[in-house]
């Protein structure tokens, strides 16, 4: 009898859970098909919120912003990571505690802690150079930066996973090191190199407070003009985007799910 | 990279060459090589010292096993071999190359893993093609090669499948198949039957040993397992503590272990402490027994198998008697421990369908003299 009330209450809270976690979102996605331009009542289907986001100038600019800030900073980040990450297994024998705490804080940081040192660094940086104004190159290196120890922890994860003697069996088959990264080292940890790649695109679109000041006036993203037009009251036009941005992250996340487990499997 | 990797007669079509025996041109295409070890040195830190100055040869198409208990430097010397590690001193010559220096994938010496290390990206026909393909060979003749192979070890049907749909014994002969395609001058074997069940491994340590013979190639064999050393190999060194104890054929090394390390590592348990001796007589706790040569060690060494036992006490030269403690009946022969004089001794007896004595009896121990080897401690 008691240890039934504790599974109802249990299964009680998980989809109380499930509630406070999606249903929100059902809202947004259920809003941005209304007809009335209304937040409270739903008066009908419509997609006129859809072609109305298709002609707005300043979407369309801030969602191509956030294209190529999630792209480009998830492949930069792709590529270093990497490195670090087979740095990190081929040295795992030696003491890097203190390095690796070094790469991981950026994770632990509060994102606004970090945001304003971001922005206090490129001011500086821009004061005495005249290079590095604020703008998506600038916004692209601070993603960067909180994007590596993600991918660097994938990697290493892969290459911790393999059979050490899987190394010296390429050596041992004539492949010189270039062979070894082309036709052992890449295609085995491929699966985890996608993953780390949606993971990454998916860390990059979600991110508001780190873009936020590192962003110049030209390089708004998506969820930076989100914020602003949300001072002017929420529009059905932003229920609209935020339905396709919970689509495509969706989509991302799903992905690196996929390619990860693949990984595991092999 | 070297001669034997290039074949000299690549224009034999792929169908006729298929069936079980590997083509003929293999055999003169394929280029066995002596190994030199010269005084190798290996330590890991400061007190480790794995091998201690290591001398040996080991001559072209031989099946030579490094045999020693975990630890001994076996291990370590076969990487040294195969270049994955490197000696803190002395030379290592290949034919009349010092290979000392020569990184890995230079070396035309390749190495079958205990772990067999088949990549998990690759098909198994991939993996068989790897060391081909890093060798720039052409793909027509990558193919031909590994067709060859696979008949040659009889893995025809797996060729297409994933490494992760085989079983042990399976990835077992993908592993030496890898190896064996790329015509090493050496190939080197990490105690690469030691994952699989006892049925397996013998019937695995014939086929091996068939592949060695058929392809003369030296095959450097790595095994804690004496009785596996046994039955493959040409010569065997027993390791122990970075130092070769011994090398020799099977026989010698079972039969005259040069210590008491060797012949404990080898099996026997009969060792007995010369006390005293007096001319060619020698004095131990089981009595006295009479050599036909005088004696060079001061530590005795019985073979089981050597023993035969008389019902009753029959006196006689060189002949003990004792009691049964523990009898052991194994079909094809008997195990006995007996208490003889003030120690105990084992004796192996074969079955030949006439009385066994049973425990308690007492036994005279018929020790043939011819048999009998001195060593030192």
């Amino acid at each position: 009898m008691k240890k039934q009330t504790l599974q109802r209450s249990l299964t009680g809270f998980w989809w109380l859970t499930l509630f406070f976690l999606y249903v929100p979102l059902l809202v947004v996605v259920l809003f941005s098909f209304n007809a009335a331009n209304s937040a409270a009542n739903f008066t009908g289907f419509s997609l006129r919120w859809y072609q109305q986001l298709l002609g707005n100038e300043e979407i369309l600019s801030a969602f191509a912003n956030s294209m190529v800030l999630a792209i480009a900073s998830s492949a930069v980040a792709l590529t270093l990571g990497c490195l670090i990450g087979y740095g990190m297994y081929r040295h795992r024998h030696r003491k890097l505690g203190w390095l690796i705490i070094l790469i991981y804080l950026p994770i632990v940081l509060p994102d606004i802690v970090f945001g304003i040192s971001e922005m206090a660094f490129f001011v500086q940086i821009n004061r005495l150079t005249g290079l590095l104004g604020p703008g998506l190159l600038t916004m692209i290196i601070s993603h960067v930066t909180f994007q590596i120890p993600f991918v660097a922890l994938i990697v290493y994860s892969r290459f911790v996973g393999l059979d050490p003697t899987l190394f010296e069996a390429a050596k041992d088959l004539y492949a010189t090191p270039w062979q070894r990264a082309r036709f052992f080292m890449l295609p085995t940890i491929k699966p985890a190199l996608i993953s780390a790649f949606f993971l990454s695109f998916t860390l990059s679109i979600d991110d508001f407070v780190i873009s936020f000041f590192t962003a110049g006036p030209e390089s708004a993203t998506l969820p930076i003009y989100i914020w602003g037009a949300i001072k002017k009251g929420v529009s059905p036009e932003i229920n609209a985007m935020a339905t396709v941005m919970i689509g495509a992250v969706a989509v991302a996340a799903v992905l690196s799910l996929m390619f990860n487990r693949q990984g595991r499997q092999q | 990279m070297t001669s034997s990797l290039t074949a000299p007669d690549n224009a034999t079509p792929a169908s006729e060459t298929v069936h079980a025996d590997y083509p003929e041109d293999s055999a003169s295409r394929h280029k066995a090589s002596t190994i030199v070890l010269q005084g190798l040195e290996k330590r890991f830190g400061a007190d480790t010292i794995a091998l201690d100055g290591v001398d040996l040869t080991i001559d072209s198409g031989e099946f030579f096993t490094l045999l020693g208990p975990s630890g001994c430097g076996k291990t370590t010397l076969l990487r040294i071999l195969a270049g994955l590690e490197t000696p803190d001193g002395g030379r290592l010559l290949l034919g009349d190359k010092d290979i000392t220096e020569i990184p890995p994938h230079r070396r035309s010496v390749n190495t079958v893993f205990q772990s067999y290390a088949l990549f998990p990206h690759l098909s198994v026909r991939e993996n068989l093609a790897f060391g081909l393909r890093m060798q720039g060979i052409s793909e027509a003749e990558r193919n031909r090669r590994v067709d060859d192979i696979a008949d040659f070890i009889q893995l025809g049907p797996l060729i297409d499948r994933r490494v992760d749909q085989l079983s042990g014994g399976q990835r077992q002969r993908i592993a030496l198949a890898r190896a064996l395609v790329c015509e090493p001058e050496v190939l080197l074997l990490d105690e690469p039957l030691s994952a699989l069940d006892a049925g397996l491994r013998s019937q695995l340590q014939v086929e091996l040993l068939r592949v060695q013979k058929r392809l003369g190639m030296t095959f450097v064999f790595v095994t804690h397992d004496q009785q596996e050393a046994m039955v493959m190999s040409d010569r065997i060194a027993v390791l122990d503590g970075g130092i070769i104890q011994q090398v020799g054929p099977p026989r010698d090394v079972y039969e005259r272990p040069v210590n008491a390390f060797v012949a404990r590592f080898m099996g026997h348990d009969n060792l007995y402490p010369v006390t005293n001796r007096d001319g060619s007589a020698l004095m131990t706790d089981l009595g006295t027994l009479h050599l036909t040569t005088p004696p060079d060690g001061d530590l005795l060494l019985i073979r089981p198998e050597t023993l035969d036992l008389l019902p009753g006490e029959q006196a006689g030269d060189n002949r003990l008697f004792g009691t049964v403690t523990e009898c052991l009946y194994r079909g094809s022969h008997a195990e006995y421990r007996l208490e003889v004089g003030s120690t105990t001794m084992q004796a192996t007896v074969r079955n030949c369908g006439g009385n066994l004595p049973a425990v308690g009896d007492r036994v005279t121990v018929v020790v043939s003299t011819d048999d009998l080897v001195t060593l030192n401690a």
